[in-house]
């Protein structure tokens, strides 16, 4: 038979973000996948040494689009490690908070682009409408629908009126009953079943060989979050289930984090109820001592590890981001063999691609 | 004569009813979907706007095909439009134009291999032959859905099948598997979600349309729309009795009340493809093919052996 390349990308309807995929297909089905990234490499590693430890925050919030508070959370417990500071526990709560709620807004993104993908405008219209909620939320608290600028080293710069945490949960309540009826559709629609169910499978081998993290990591079976596994923020005094499937289809990865919406929904109400009275931040000062450390946090896409080294600086010495999107990658090129090229879209979209953050 | 061929219910017609029906589905799938939806003019608007903008095709692109294939796929879809009662006046009519009809808006999809294939892009090629897959898998479901009324009637002659079905009793009625099935079949013909497989742009980016422009794409645009008159159009006539007057009798001039009942049927006809394209996720087109022939074929076959065991007897 002959082979004729399909080029995916970098500009093509099924990415949001520049990456080439050369798809080698044989009638239907695809035989080889190759990628190109760097599209949307900015040297931001780079540029971090240039800044202080201050000017760094904006620069590291804007590493991605979608998850900018966990880049800056990450940092900011990673610089307050190596400052000794004790972040007073009202931050670390409304830094936990905005953290789920990005979570929310990321898998419901994500969510939006696997069913515009699979032809289902429907769920991919509904799914924005309810994201709205929750950039509101976001914008109410801190100003930013995207960009939030809340994380400062030692703690955040917003704080909750009593009525605004009433607001906020009217508003989630009204968004988990909207998300209510999206999970009812996942569960049972069947056209929505029969494109991503089977599509896609990635062992609990190939998911390990990989180094694959987050929702896709468990949706094969790999019990790991990092919020469980080595609490961060204020992550110990809250309660809540890490969401597992079998199976690693993209089947397996909407129901995990479809799921996981509904935990961090529970996560928000947990935070507003237990907000304790304080401060919410302390004067941190602009030299860091000498010393390395390594950070990591839970983003909507799995583990974010920064590794910091300070030279005793107002400037960090070196600033080191593994993001989650790299390894789904390596992990996707070898599930995009001997597929067909309808499940193309599924299987890419499926991973939740972070290009912004995999290139820097 | 002009006038009929050119005014009502000719071309000017026709392609009022494009553009409006091409309105109505948009506004209708976009208040489902929690949208607003375009203003009624957005139709005409993007069709003058694409006829005015610049054609361009790549250079391993066979010119003189591209530039014939949108003009004859309109061409045929608009002779088949004029074998179609409208309300009761119809332009030609004559033994058998039932098979015309069919025949002529079968042939856009050949249209859109050929497009792709000679248009020089790998996702036109691709798009092409998910094309021709495709009308593998629905024209004959829907060829059989048709074919039984016309068993059933003795005639292919829309307008003797509209005819019997006043003195009986609707073809909905008397073969509600058929009509299921002519709907299922012109959801494929027409490409639209969830049997979009063609144009599916997450695959095929704009399937064999990808490298079209401007005036080109304009007349293919407007040959799908006329695509989806005449086939909600055919629908009606062969099903729903056409403008078969048992729901208003008596309270209108005649002909008034014919034009009415065919246009409440007609939309009637529209919503339902409206609402069927946003409930559900594009398929496969292995998913579509194995629909085809494993359910909606045999159900097909079956239709069609009870109608002529009903006319034997």
């Amino acid at each position: 038979m002959t082979r004729i390349t399909i080029p995916v990308g970098p500009q093509h309807p099924l990415l949001k973000e520049p990456l080439s995929v050369r798809l080698t297909a044989e009638g239907e089905r695809v035989v080889e996948a190759a990628m190109r990234i760097g599209y949307v490499h900015r040297g931001i590693e780079r540029l971090t040494e240039e800044r202080s430890y201050v000017q760094n925050l904006h620069l590291l919030e804007r590493v991605c689009g979608i998850c900018s508070h966990v880049h800056t959370t990450t940092y900011c417990q990673g610089v307050e490690a190596l400052l000794e500071l004790d972040v007073p526990p009202r931050g670390l709560m409304l830094r936990t908070l905005l953290c789920e709620l990005e979570r929310i807004h990321s898998h419901l993104l994500w969510l939006g682009v696997l069913a515009e993908n699979i032809g289902y405008t429907t769920i991919f219209m509904y799914s924005w409408r309810d994201r709205e909620i929750v950039l509101d939320v976001m914008e109410n608290l801190s100003g930013g629908r995207i960009a939030h600028a809340v994380n400062v080293i030692g703690g955040v710069r917003i704080d909750l009126e009593p009525e605004q945490v009433d607001a906020i949960r009217r508003r989630l309540d009204q968004l988990q009953e909207q998300v209510d009826d999206l999970r009812d559709v996942v569960e049972h629609e069947s056209t929505l079943r029969a494109r991503t169910k089977g599509v896609g499978g990635a062992s609990l081998e190939q998911v390990r060989r990989h180094c694959a993290v987050g929702p896709l990591a468990r949706a094969a079976g790999l019990d790991r979050d990092v919020r469980r596994d080595a609490p961060y923020a204020a992550y110990d005094r809250l309660s809540f289930e890490v969401v597992t499937e079998a199976g690693g289809d993209v089947w397996a990865a909407t129901r995990v984090r479809v799921l996981e919406v509904f935990e961090s929904l529970s996560l928000c109400h947990q935070i507003l109820d237990n907000l304790p009275s304080g401060e919410v931040s302390t004067r941190a000062p602009r030299r860091v001592p000498e010393g390395e450390i390594v950070s990591r946090a839970e983003a909507p896409r799995g583990e974010v590890v920064y590794y910091i080294r300070s030279d005793g600086s107002d400037k960090p010495a070196r600033i080191k981001i593994r993001t989650p999107t790299l390894p789904a990658l390596s992990l996707v090129r070898e599930q995009l063999r001997d597929i067909n090229i309808a499940d193309v879209p599924p299987v890419i979209s499926g991973i939740d691609l972070c290009i912004a953050c995999a290139d820097r | 004569m002009l006038i009929t061929l050119f005014v009502f219910p000719g071309f000017g017609f026709l392609v009022t009813c494009a553009l409006l029906f091409e309105w109505i589905d948009r506004r209708t799938i976009a208040r489902l979907q929690a949208r607003v939806g375009p203003p009624w003019f957005q139709p005409l608007a993007d069709l003058l706007k694409l006829l005015s903008k610049e054609s361009v095709l790549p250079r391993q692109a066979d010119r003189p095909i591209c530039r014939a294939l949108p003009v004859v796929a309109l061409a045929a879809v608009l002779t088949a439009a004029l074998y179609v009662p409208v309300g009761g006046r119809v332009i030609y009519a004559f033994e058998g134009d039932l098979i015309v009809v069919l025949f002529l808006l079968s042939l856009p999809a050949l249209f859109y291999f050929l497009a792709g294939w000679v248009s020089g892009g790998v996702y036109s090629i691709l798009g092409g032959s998910r094309s021709v897959l495709q009308y593998f898998s629905y024209e004959v479901p829907f060829l059989m859905a048709l074919s039984a009324p016309a068993i059933l009637t003795g005639s292919w002659s829309i307008s003797e099948i509209i005819t019997q079905q006043a003195e009986a009793s609707w073809m909905i009625f008397v073969q509600p598997v058929g009509f299921l099935l002519a709907v299922v079949g012109l959801i494929g013909k027409l490409k639209r979600v969830p049997f979009d497989i063609p144009k599916a742009k997450s695959e095929v980016v704009g399937g064999p349309l990808t490298e079209f422009s401007g005036r080109k794409l304009a007349l293919w645009r407007l040959g799908v729309h006329i695509q989806t008159v005449a086939g909600v159009f055919l629908l009606v006539n062969v099903f729903l009795g056409g403008g078969d007057l048992t729901l208003v009798q008596g309270s209108m001039p005649l002909g008034l009340a014919r034009a009415v009942t065919f246009g409440v049927k007609a939309l009637a006809m529209l919503l339902t493809l409206s609402v069927t394209s946003v409930l559900y996720a594009r398929l496969r087109i292995d998913q579509l093919a194995s629909l085809g022939w494993r359910v909606l074929a045999p159900l097909g076959l079956v239709q069609l052996a009870a109608t002529i065991l009903m006319g034997i007897s």
